[in-house]
């Protein structure tokens, strides 16, 4: 029976797939082909999202992330048009008689000092035509441009600028995305995973900017080659490399510095990049007088090999990691790794296809000296991915591919560390699990005005054997007692043993991705879409913030994969001959199947996770408006985020009114209102200047409501979840950048960045935590204030 | 044992950051019954002098902190014998008995009649485990010079066990609060210790020589450690973004007539260690 369903599922694929491709290739046939590979012709770095078309017609293209375009047209004259951000644009004629291959190499237009080029796919106004919403993207001088806490540029900060993306507060790891969980956001460094975004707890990204070259961050819509998360992808790429110069490009700031080299190799065949950036150890601790140190570093690496013309080799890698030594007594280390293999092959001017082989790792180790153990913990996958991209012709495009994620946890091991260690040796049950997925995606020009993207990921999760498992009495690991009005944990009845050649359970998810992009007029345009997202591994996390020591685990027995559906609506438009853009969009998103934690829930080193958590389900939804200046000498935005984010979480099975009486409660990352402007000022050629402002209400927070007295202390008495809100947060900062004069005939240009980070000292509540005065005895609320008035100097510099 | 990752969490977010005490409007939640009964039979004595202490909660920022529970009927019962102890109003929220037998192993259950209402909770004895040492040195802790008092315990092998350790010197007002799973440890000699870091903002100093500790280990049931855990960790560490968000505390002091309206507190029983250290 089953059997007989996967062939039934098959021949409906294929159906589908010939009455799409069949009317398409017939109407094809009349067409010849334009193919090729853009490329800055400073660098040779290929150029992502350049967009290409026909001067007077409606044809056109958009490069994908190796640079590789293709159009096809009727026969005839034409001229074609190259255009990219940043860069001259270019006009070719060309008589299309057959079909041809034609490399583009584009100049920049200005000889400014930008090592990084975070591309947008057109300039950064609203894009009208394509149906793709919901993306943020950034391009990296207007990064530069905005000012940063302790002058490091970071990817991530500038990204929460945007709508719809906000963080924790300073000092709290990872992003949210329209009121979704960090855990819910798929960060991918040149396609490997990336776990743990933060360097020393959320101060600083673990990106190096002077090694990335684009990024988007996708808030909705998702496309279909992307799942795992409910809720974000966060899609950064790394440089190729240099492959026509050697290049070293550098900064030397107050808590880090940076390195890059890259240039060609093999023969001019490829080329390389290098970089790496550290922080001086010993950081924020030692200047404080205390015996601790804290530190990141982090590597980046990446080579091609361009084997012919159709067939080229990218190897990338990234290592990174953070240091801490408290006094001696404790110790931890912690990071990234990936490494990521790529085959770009060509099988003809409209068929582009990349083979990926990546590895990742994320892990952590502690170290308590004083009790003499130690404490590790990892989470590593491996991926083969091939994905393909057919272009039919003008209206139509197709993606497809499949991929397969192993995974394998190991929660925690503690080891002693010496004879007379009192810790006994212990290892968590390590998981394994494997993902896989399929999808087919079509971009679709349906009439002049109307633009539709649609597909599918058949995604299956399979959590493997090798490891026994706790039975609960009728399978509730969990039970409310009525009587205490809490759930208590249950003992297990038994074990069950699965071997390596069996699943524990499996899973399997159909998503549907579809967007519409409707052209109202020349300068507006109306967009809507869907799309459903399966995620099937989660963080097990139950305080505020994310921290680097939570531990990932997959969907299996007793926690199910996560479901989202999200459902946007938006209208774009442009004006004043597109110097300003306004993009208005509204989401509303449920996911089903969120974990929570319950009441005084025990997380660290346990082996039976089942017993502290309740299924429940989050919605999220809300109002983003941006408001662009995209050209001129003063350019920038208004960006506001009206949105709501909150969570329910019943018994279920376990009884009960589960967590908050079963009630609606806040995420901890709700925000009501979110704003932020930021402006960026051209002065003359020496200098230019940046500020932002944000306002956002305070994150939700529980206060007490009483206080008892207990073994000689006084101890608070909580009610309701997320109740209440810390004091709103505001902060204002500015930057000067200064390029001194520079002569053409020199190599080596210099630039300095100073910036004052909360130009107002404003102590913004970070957390106010409730507890007694050890003097006196007496309750007090202590606000926590992380970053005050911090001024910056930075150095850039390119040889 | 204490979680070492909060404490190593929170000295980083703590050195980059600066705090102070701010007003703060918070809600005001009626009164409710506070119940400490603390049946601890401390090793060397008979244990039949007991008291229980009855109060009611107050608001978070009250300067008058405990509002005691006068005319309460308090009552405790061993269930494995049925002998019955009456505890006696003292006219300022202490009802006492002198004639408590504890047996370890045997089930207690007190029940309390306050303004109407029938409050009920049921506990067992629990045994400790013996102290091997206390003594103090520098070497251990955030601080290398700074002193710091150790207690070692030998926790019995393959039997779960659980402890409270509570030091409290006589120069600070405060005591210091430790709950231990042997989870990690079974069958080991095990140290805790405690060491004070200076600390002008609170009035807190270094040990100093004469200063005099007063070191109580008691052995705790499952549930009693679980609500330890939670009841300390929302003391020390309530409301950082590395802490989970507070929850209420609930007890084991049920209503039976009112099952809304339950009791803060505890009823425990336990054996206990007591002893003082004297700093040299």
């Amino acid at each position: 029976m089953k059997q007989k369903k996967k062939g039934n599922r098959a021949a409906y694929w294929g159906l589908v797939l010939s009455l799409i491709l069949g009317s398409s290739a017939v109407h094809a046939q009349n067409n010849f082909t334009i193919s090729g590979k853009v490329t800055d012709q400073s660098n040779g770095e290929t150029l992502f999202g350049t967009s290409i078309f026909l001067r007077g017609t409606d044809i056109g293209a958009i490069t994908n992330e190796y640079g590789f375009y293709s159009i096809s047209a009727p026969p005839g004259s034409y001229t074609l048009v190259f255009s990219y951000m940043g860069f001259n644009e270019v006009s070719k004629e060309v008589v299309l008689d057959q079909n041809m291959t034609l490399d583009m190499e584009l100049v920049e237009f200005s000889t400014q000092l930008d090592e990084v080029e975070v591309t947008a796919e057109e300039p950064e106004r609203a894009v009208l035509r394509k149906p793709e919403m919901s993306v943020s993207k950034l391009n990296i001088k207007t990064v530069k441009q905005m000012p940063v806490v302790l002058g490091e540029v970071d990817i991530i900060k500038s990204l929460q600028i945007l709508p719809g993306v906000t963080s924790n507060g300073e000092g709290s790891s990872g992003f949210h995305v329209r009121g979704g969980a960090v855990d819910q956001n798929l960060v991918l460094l040149d396609e490997a995973i990336i776990y743990n975004t933060s360097h020393l707890l959320g101060f600083f990204s673990v990106f190096n900017a002077d090694a990335v070259k684009d990024l988007k961050l996708y808030k909705g819509g998702i496309p279909a080659r992307f799942g795992g998360r409910v809720s974000s992808v966060l899609d950064v790429r790394q440089k190729d490399g240099n492959s026509k110069n050697f290049e070293m490009t550098g900064g030397i700031g107050a808590i880090s510095s940076r390195l890059a080299l890259e240039g060609p190799m093999f023969n001019d065949r490829g080329s390389f990049l290098v970089a790496g950036r550290g922080s001086y150890a010993h950081l924020f601790l030692k200047l404080a007088g205390e015996d601790n140190s804290a530190s990141f570093y982090d590597l980046n690496l990446k080579t091609n090999y361009n084997l012919n013309k159709n067939n080229r080799l990218y190897l990338s890698g990234y290592f990174g990691r953070d240091l801490f030594d408290i006094g001696g007594s404790f110790s931890s280390s912690y990071g990234n790794a990936s490494g990521n293999l790529r085959w770009n092959h060509i099988f003809s001017d409209r068929l582009f296809s990349n083979l990926s082989l990546i590895y990742s790792n994320y892990d952590y180790e502690l170290n308590i000296n004083d009790f003499e153990f130690d404490w590790v913990s990892s989470i590593q996958n491996y991926n083969i991915k091939y994905d393909l991209k057919y272009y039919f012709n003008d209206a139509f495009k197709l993606d497809f591919g499949v991929s397969t994620i192993k995974y394998e946890f190991d929660p925690g091991q503690i080891k002693p560390t010496g004879p007379t260690s009192a810790i006994n040796e212990l290892q968590l049950d390590k998981k394994r699990a494997l993902e896989s997925a399929a999808y087919i995606n079509a971009e679709h020009k349906l009439t002049d005005n109307l633009t539709a993207q649609y597909g599918i990921r058949f995604s299956h999760f399979n959590r493997m054997g090798g490891q026994p498992l706790n039975d609960y009495l009728n399978d509730r690991p969990l039970v409310y007692n009525s009587t205490l009005r809490i759930y208590e944990r249950q003992d297990p009845i038994g074990e069950t043993v699965y071997s390596k050649s069996e699943s524990i359970e499996t899973f399997s998810n159909f998503e549907p991705r579809v967007s519409l992009a409707y052209q109202l007029n020349e300068l507006s345009s109306v967009k809507m879409g869907y799309s459903r997202a399966a995620q099937y591994i989660h963080l097990l996390s139950n305080t505020t913030s994310v921290t680097p020591i939570d531990v990932w685990t997959p969907s299996g027995k007793y926690i199910k994969p996560q479901l989202s559906d999200q459902f946007a609506i938006g209208y774009f438009r442009n004006f004043k001959d597109k110097i300003y853009s306004m993009e208005v969009e509204t989401f509303y998103k449920t996911v089903d199947n969120r974990i929570d934690y319950i009441d005084g829930s025990d997380l660290i080193g346990n082996n039976t996770i089942e017993r502290e958590v309740l299924s429940g389900e989050s919605r999220a939804y809300g109002l983003e408006v941006l408001l662009r200046k995209n050209e001129g000498a003063f350019t920038g935005w208004v960006a506001y985020t009206l949105a709501k984010s909150e969570q329910r979480t019943p018994g279920g099975d376990a009884g009960g009114p589960g967590i908050n009486n079963g009630d609606w409660y806040s995420t901890p990352y709700d925000r009501t209102h979110d704003v932020s402007v930021t402006g960026a000022y051209q002065f003359n050629d020496k200098w230019s200047f940046g500020a932002n402002a944000i306002y956002q209400t305070g994150r939700p927070i529980t206060y007490p409501n009483g206080q008892y007295q207990y073994e000689g202390v006084s101890i608070a008495s909580y009610s309701e979840r997320n109740a209440d809100r810390l004091p709103a947060y505001y902060r204002l900062d500015v930057s000067a950048t200064y390029r001194p004069n520079r002569r053409p005939d020199k190599r080596w240009k210099g630039e300095w960045v100073f910036g004052i980070y909360n130009v107002f000292n404003r102590k913004n509540a970070a957390s106010i935590s409730f507890g007694q005065n050890l003097e006196t005895g007496a309750n007090e609320a202590t606000r926590t204030a992380i970053f005050g008035i911090v001024p910056s100097v930075t150095y850039n510099f390119k040889f | 044992m204490k979680p070492f990752y909060i404490v190593y969490i929170c000295i980083l977010f703590v050195a980059v950051s600066c705090t102070d005490v701010i007003e703060v409007d918070v809600p005001e939640a009626p009164p409710r019954l506070t119940v400490e009964a603390s049946l601890d039979w401390e090793q060397g004595t008979a244990g039949n002098n007991q008291i229980i202490r009855l109060s009611t909660s107050t608001p978070f920022f009250a300067e008058q902190k405990i509002s005691p529970v006068l005319g309460a009927s308090v009552q405790v019962t061993n269930v494995d014998s049925g002998a019955e102890f009456i505890f006696e109003d003292q006219n300022n929220g202490q009802y006492t008995t002198s004639s408590f037998v504890p047996v370890i192993g045997n089930t207690y259950q007190l029940e309390i009649i306050y303004n109407g209402e029938r409050y009920t909770a049921t506990e067992t004895l629990i045994p400790v485990s013996e102290i091997v040492d206390v003594f103090q040195s520098t070497k251990d802790g955030e601080d290398e010079d700074a002193l710091e008092v150790n207690v070692t315990f030998q926790d019995p092998a393959d039997t779960i066990n659980y402890y409270f350790l509570r030091f409290q010197s006589d120069v600070d007002l405060l005591p210091e609060l430790y709950y231990i799973k042997d989870e990690f440890i079974d069958g080991n000699e095990f140290t805790i210790y405690y060491e004070k870091i200076e600390d002008e903002d609170d009035g807190i100093g270094e040990f100093q020589p004469g200063e005099m500790v007063d070191i109580a280990f008691y052995g705790i049931s499952e549930q009693y450690h679980d609500y330890l855990r939670l009841l300390v960790e929302q003391y020390e560490n309530s409301g950082t973004p590395f802490s989970p968000t507070p929850v209420p505390l609930v007890g084991n002091c049920i209503n039976t007539d009112n099952p809304e309206n339950i009791a803060y507190g505890y009823f425990r029983v336990t054996e206990a260690i007591k002893t003082t250290y004297t700093i040299q």
